[in-house]
């Protein structure tokens, strides 16, 4: 069996750890971290639950190793509310609008909607019309809600980005 | 609107999700997200080959890999377990009862032949592919047709010969006299594919066996925890006392979480045997091919109809592909469900129903969201086709045939009492705010320019909860619901539900109704689900859309039995009389004197603790069972309309506008409904143009990763529009379900407006779905079929 | 679905990464990029390397520089890197047309422009956007550096003509000059999945003739398919609606795509038409404003 000493800040905090060569991200995250946040909805880079922040982009946590992460920074949902438990913005505008039922797809439409939004604060161009957003957002799938409501969120929180200064501290 | 209302305050508001903090900061319990002491994990060896005789098993190499702790193969796990029988006392059900893992005969692709127990899921798929398995390929039968040949292969044997599982014909009213009196008779068929529910969480489960006690803990991604435990205990030999099932967050069930299934029972059994935490969770490609699927019906309509499009009678045949494997509910209760709602809100004098339910080597048919879906999709599509035939509108044929408030109550010809449906109002109010002519017009100038669009509309009732005659019609028990409901020493309220919600929002709605009848603060009460340990018995959980009206009713009248106690006790304290106290804010007053006051939290504190000194001869059981019996129950009701652009280069369909008009009765948090009308619709459109749980000719299963089954994402889905009539009975509880009805309703719409835009260029309707793409170029003529 | 168990070497260099790939005993070596197909078939077991060769820590590969009016874009560019790349955008429009068609934003932040033209999907973006371009795809083994001409490198489903000891370092292309436009398209079930079908044109104009068409096709053979009878019926001639008619026609024509789940033979022939007829048209249009 092959391992290999990793060091991956998760959440702004450095963690060390041995893993095997084999182990995906997402698994080192929810298993050995104890980060349960980042679900697997499909294990094969289709549903998007796993959804996750590397290194300040959106990238899928199931379609890559842990070792890869070594070095690396990552943000998930764990990372976003602040400590005294005030929602991030982006949790806030979801919340706001109602935009999610079951909940398991929900991390990851948080952290595509966050990377979004990080887009529109960085200056990038961002989607803009309620279509674009849909298209934007066509790499999560959600069972529950038809995605009406998480278009409603999704447009708050980007119309919201960029212009607060409160809020989460990732 | 009817006085006897218990619903005021919060309910009726669109009050922020109690779930949504804990969902929304990922800090929720699914089922992959526990993490037991030592646990073990499973994964099942499972079937490629779709009907054959097990010849030999071989695990001795997967035995051998290090972290492998147990391999069991059909016969150690019969060894341990009873086979899972669903056999109930229905006339002429052929049942077969099967073992947990299969040791003689696989009947499916994806069917367990093997479980392996490791210290992790990686060394487990590890072990797994070292057995070795020897099946010998007997021929499959892989549709209903197949089944039903003469000398087609007998999946179970004499246990369902001929591979009927069940078939039966219902004669109502004169149907003879319908069909000889009739002007036309108006003929339709649909062959409907499988797809599935696929919640984004998958199945699974953590069974944890204490060794010391024998107590056994099974936490499941469940919609059912009291009928998951009493169905486990009797097959993995459990004595029931010591087994406790739980639920935390269940990431979507959609009708497929309501059976146990034989995993449940390996996992189960597993534990006992190892002695110790063993998880076991379905990964997709599993999910896909083996937790089986719904909706395979192909059914043939005769309607007799006057020339002005009156109905007079149908004659409907219905085939089911049930699978291989029978689970629960019985498929017999999906005929009866097909059978007794197929007539709908409309006016039909005479009805004949037959149906098959055919054994066939695929995983099991499962009950989604809406389960009998397809008798509105026939039906509404069928009512087209009447107009077409008599030459009236889409809009016509309806309105002549529906049952009106004004006709009510009075009997469907399946025996059921309809009263206080609003199925013609909502379809009324539809035609109100949609210009048919206008929508002609612009399809004709559309036409000009070389586009094609459509225009499809329905109605339909939904029994959520249905009614105790609904419910003995399709023979199926329509129990009460409980809830526990308790004043906490601090006078804040906790209440047990046997209710398992996955995302219809109970913690909220239940809140809601709790803080109005109770006067406390929403967020000083907790909704408590998921333990057998803890909640009160049902056989359902959540299902059939209950909740709303059953769920519900439980909360109030337990509400008002312990509003009453607290307010006895108060006239003592307050020296008033009961109808001059009101509560507000967790606090007792006198109505007009807001000095003379009593916190909840001290008279709960009193009776918890020193209830001897309490006013003698009030109640201070600061706790109560309620059991609501739903009034009797009733249905929701709903007409959509659905607008639509074939790409006649592509072949692909764009929903241009959907529009819904919905009666739920009083809606206690409308921002939950309409995510539950528009969540029902995407997966009703998505199951029509895009899902399906495909077979090859050879029982290969084809759309084993989400790259080939299709599930919609935002882009293919419309934006809905919603508009809510909230007409209400003078029931206590004028709530009723609305967590099925889009799923049902909307393949009509959107069949209907496909049909409308293939009837513009002289093309025929759609008799088989899904309609893809390439499907809808060759409807068109545009290219010619396979 | 757990990736079964294997070797990992993550190399610094692209020496050492091709001294990996060619060692003796490495046994079944697979090259690591960007992993968005790979790490699936990993978890799938429908890979199960002995060795996994990751060269995402080898950032030689990952630069694009534009030289001589030859423009190259390293094997490891991440594919949203290309798709907001201004350089890309200038000199290759047809790929920065294509790369928002791949998958999604969260895949395209992770998967890079030679992960995907090595993995050689036929239903895949970019190697059609390669062959469409006649790109000359660079490989590096243990014998050093050669370059393959795409119309050579994708040699069937999945399969390409590199070597098991070689290592794809960079895409060439001939950076598009004045005159010339490019447009992508394709018909998918959703939006982000593999093509059924997908068609990338590239014109040049002389005048108001067709200089140089270049078109190819994703979703209708095993490999990318260049249209020739098309390009060749459009060389010379002014694009209208005739013209592309037959160009359409030809190209179909000599199509033998297979059926499956998501689409007909006849219907992916169909939509070929269609699409040639589509990209066909913009690019020349894009050629005209460029003129």
């Amino acid at each position: 069996m092959s391992t290999r000493e990793i060091t991956v800040t998760v959440n702004g905090r450095k963690r060390t750890a041995h893993v095997e060569v084999r182990r995906t991200l997402a698994d080192f995250l929810r298993e050995d971290l104890g980060l349960t946040a980042t679900h697997l909805g499909c294990e094969h880079g289709v549903c998007g639950a796993c959804t996750v922040v590397v290194d300040g982009h959106t990238e899928r946590s199931c379609t890559q190793l842990a070792v890869q992460a070594d070095g690396r920074e990552i943000t998930t949902v764990e990372g976003l509310a602040a400590a005294d438990g005030t929602l991030h913005p982006v949790q806030q505008a979801l919340r706001d609008n109602h935009s999610f039922q079951c909940g398991f797809c929900t991390p990851g439409f948080v952290m595509s909607i966050y990377g979004m939004c990080e887009e529109k604060k960085a200056g990038r161009p961002v989607p803009c019309s309620r279509e674009e957003i849909r298209e934007e957002l066509s790499g999560n799938i959600c069972r529950c809600t038809g995605y009406q409501s998480i278009v409603d969120g999704a447009e708050a929180a980007l119309a919201g980005a960029g212009t607060d200064t409160t809020g989460g501290q990732a | 609107m009817a006085g006897g209302s218990a619903i005021s305050g919060l309910v009726g508001a669109s009050v922020h999700r109690k779930e949504d903090r804990t969902i929304l900061t990922g800090t929720g319990r699914y089922i992959d997200d526990v993490q037991e002491r030592g646990m073990l994990h499973c994964h099942f060896l499972r079937s490629s080959v779709a009907h054959g005789r097990i010849v030999s098993i071989d695990a001795s190499a997967a035995r051998e890999v290090e972290g492998v702790v147990r391999v069991f193969t059909g016969a150690d796990m019969s060894a341990i377990t009873e086979d899972l029988s669903f056999a109930q006392p229905i006339p002429g059900l052929n049942s077969p009862s099967y073992p947990a893992i299969a040791h003689d005969v696989v009947r499916f692709v994806g069917e367990p032949v093997a479980l392996v127990v490791a210290e992790s899921r990686y060394i487990a798929e590890d072990a797994a592919g070292l057995i070795e398995i020897d099946i010998d390929p007997l021929d499959p039968v892989m549709s209903t047709t197949a089944g039903l040949a003469e000398g087609a292969p007998e999946l179970f044997g004499e246990v369902v010969p001929g591979n009927v599982v069940h078939t039966d014909e219902q004669l109502f009213g004169d149907i003879e006299a319908a069909f000889s009196q009739a002007d036309h008779v108006v003929e339709q068929s649909l062959d409907q594919h499988r797809w599935a529910c696929n919640p984004m969480e998958t199945r699974g489960g953590v069974a944890t066996y204490e060794t010391g006690s024998g107590q056994l803990t099974y936490e499941a991604s469940t919609q059912t925890t009291h009928t998951l435990r009493f169905l486990l205990a009797g097959w993995i030999r459990h004595p029931i006392h010591q087994f406790r099932v739980t639920a935390n967050n269940i990431g979507g069930g959609f009708g497929l979480k309501f059976s146990a299934y034989r995993e449940d029972v390996a996992v189960c059994a597993a534990a006992k045997a190892i002695g110790g935490a063993v998880k076991w969770v379905e990964d997709r490609n599993e999910h896909l091919v083996a937790a089986g699927s719904a909706r395979e019906e192909q059914l043939t309509l005769q309607a007799a109809v006057k020339a002005d499009g009156t109905l007079l009678g149908l004659r409907v045949t219905m085939k089911l592909d049930a699978g291989a494997y029978p689970i629960n509910p019985p498929a017999t209760v999906y005929a009866g469900l097909v059978r007794t709602t197929l007539p709908g809100p409309y006016k039909l004098p005479a009805y004949q129903f037959r149906h098959h339910i055919v054994a066939t080597n695929k995983a099991s048919y499962i009950s989604l969201r809406g389960p009998w879906a397809v008798e509105t999709l026939v039906r509404e599509r069928l009512m087209d086709k009447i107009a077409e035939t008599c030459g009236i509108s889409p809009v016509e044929v309806r309105t002549r045939n529906l049952i009106t408030l004004d006709d009510q109550p009075t009997k469907m010809i399946t025996n059921v009492t309809l009263e206080h449906v609003t199925a013609a109002e909502t379809f009324q109010k539809l035609v109100e705010m949609v210009d048919l002519d206008e929508i002609r017009r612009e399809q004709e100038a559309a036409r000009k320019e070389g586009r094609l669009l459509g225009f499809g509309v329905g109605t339909f009732i939904e029994p959520a909860p249905g009614t105790q005659e609904f419910w003995a019609a399709v023979g199926f028990p329509f129990g009460s619901e409980p809830c526990r409901i308790r004043i906490e020493i601090d006078g804040k309220v906790t209440a047990f539900t046997p209710q398992t919600p996955h995302g219809q929002s109970h913690e909220t709605t239940l809140s809601q109704l709790i803080a109005d009848e109770l006067g406390v603060g929403f967020d000083d009460i907790r909704i408590v689900y998921g333990d057998t340990d803890a909640t009160p018995f049902s056989m359902l959980g959540t299902g059939g859309s209950r909740a709303a009206t059953m769920a519900s009713g439980a909360v109030v009248y337990g509400s008002r039995e312990l509003r009453k106690r607290v307010l006895e006790i108060a006239t003592h304290i307050l020296e008033a009389s009961v109808d001059d106290l009101d509560i507000a804010d967790g606090v007792v007053s006198v109505k007009g004197a807001p000095g003379a006051s009593v916190p909840m939290a001290q008279i709960a504190m009193g009776c918890w603790l020193a209830p001897d000194q309490m006013p003698p001869g009030t109640n201070t059981e600061m706790e109560f069972v309620a059991n609501y019996d739903g009034e009797g129950g009733g249905f929701s009701q709903a007409s959509h309309a659905c607008w639509i652009e074939v790409d006649q280069d592509t072949g692909k369909i764009e929903i241009k506008r959907f529009l819904v008009v919905e009666d739920c009765g009083k809606m206690i948090n409308p921002a939950v409904v309409e995510g539950q009308v528009i969540g029902g619709i995407a997966m009703g459109v998505g199951g029509m143009l895009l899902e399906h749980s495909a077979y090859s000719d050879d029982g290969q299963y084809l759309t084993a990763t989400f790259m080939d089954y299709l599930m919609p994402s935002a882009p293919e889905l419309p934006e809905i529009e919603i508009e809510h009539l909230e007409f209400e009975s003078d029931k206590v509880v004028g709530s009723r379900g609305v967590g099925e009805g889009g799923t049902v309703l909307a393949p009509a719409a959107l069949l209907n407006a496909i049909d409308d835009a293939l009837a513009q260029v002289g093309r025929p309707r759609v008799t088989e779905t899904p309609i893809t793409p390439t499907r809808m170029l060759e409807l068109l003529g545009v290219i010619e079929k396979e | 679905m757990k990736p079964p168990v294997f070797e990992y070497v993550s190399p610094a260099s692209l020496d050492d990464a091709i001294a990996a790939l060619s060692a003796p005993d490495a046994g079944d070596v697979k090259v690591l990029a960007g992993g968005q197909s790979f790490v699936p078939l990993l978890s799938l077991r429908l890979a199960q390397p002995s060795l996994v060769v990751d060269i995402n820590r080898i950032d030689e590969l990952a630069t694009i520089t534009e030289e001589g009016g030859v423009l190259t874009i390293g094997s490891l560019v991440r594919q949203r890197q290309a798709e907001h790349s201004d350089v890309v955008k200038k000199a290759c429009p047809l790929m920065a047309e294509a790369i928002p068609f791949i998958g999604h934003t969260a895949i395209r932040n992770r998967g890079t422009i030679g992960g995907s033209i090595a993995h050689a999907d036929p239903a895949a973006e970019l190697p059609t956007v390669a062959a469409c371009l006649d790109a000359e795809l660079v490989a590096r083994g243990p014998g050093g550096e050669r370059t393959i001409p795409a119309a050579e490198f994708f040699t069937g489903f999945f399969t390409t003509a590199l070597a098991e000891d070689e290592i794809l370092t960079a895409v060439r292309v001939r950076a598009a000059g004045p005159a010339t436009g490019a447009a992508y398209e394709e018909v998918a079930r959703r939006h982000g999945d593999f093509a059924m079908v997908g068609v990338g044109a590239q014109v040049r104009l002389d005048g108001d003739v067709v200089a140089e068409a270049r078109i190819a096709l994703s979703g209708v053979d095993i490999a990318p398919v260049r249209a020739s009878k098309a390009e060749a019926a459009l060389t010379g001639r002014t694009v209208d609606d005739s013209v592309l008619e037959e160009a359409a026609q030809a190209a179909v024509a000599a199509l033998s795509p297979s059926s499956d789940l998501h689409g007909s033979a006849a219907y992916r022939k169909h939509v070929a038409g269609v699409l040639i007829r589509k990209t066909v048209a913009t690019a020349a249009a894009r050629a005209r404003e460029n003129r």
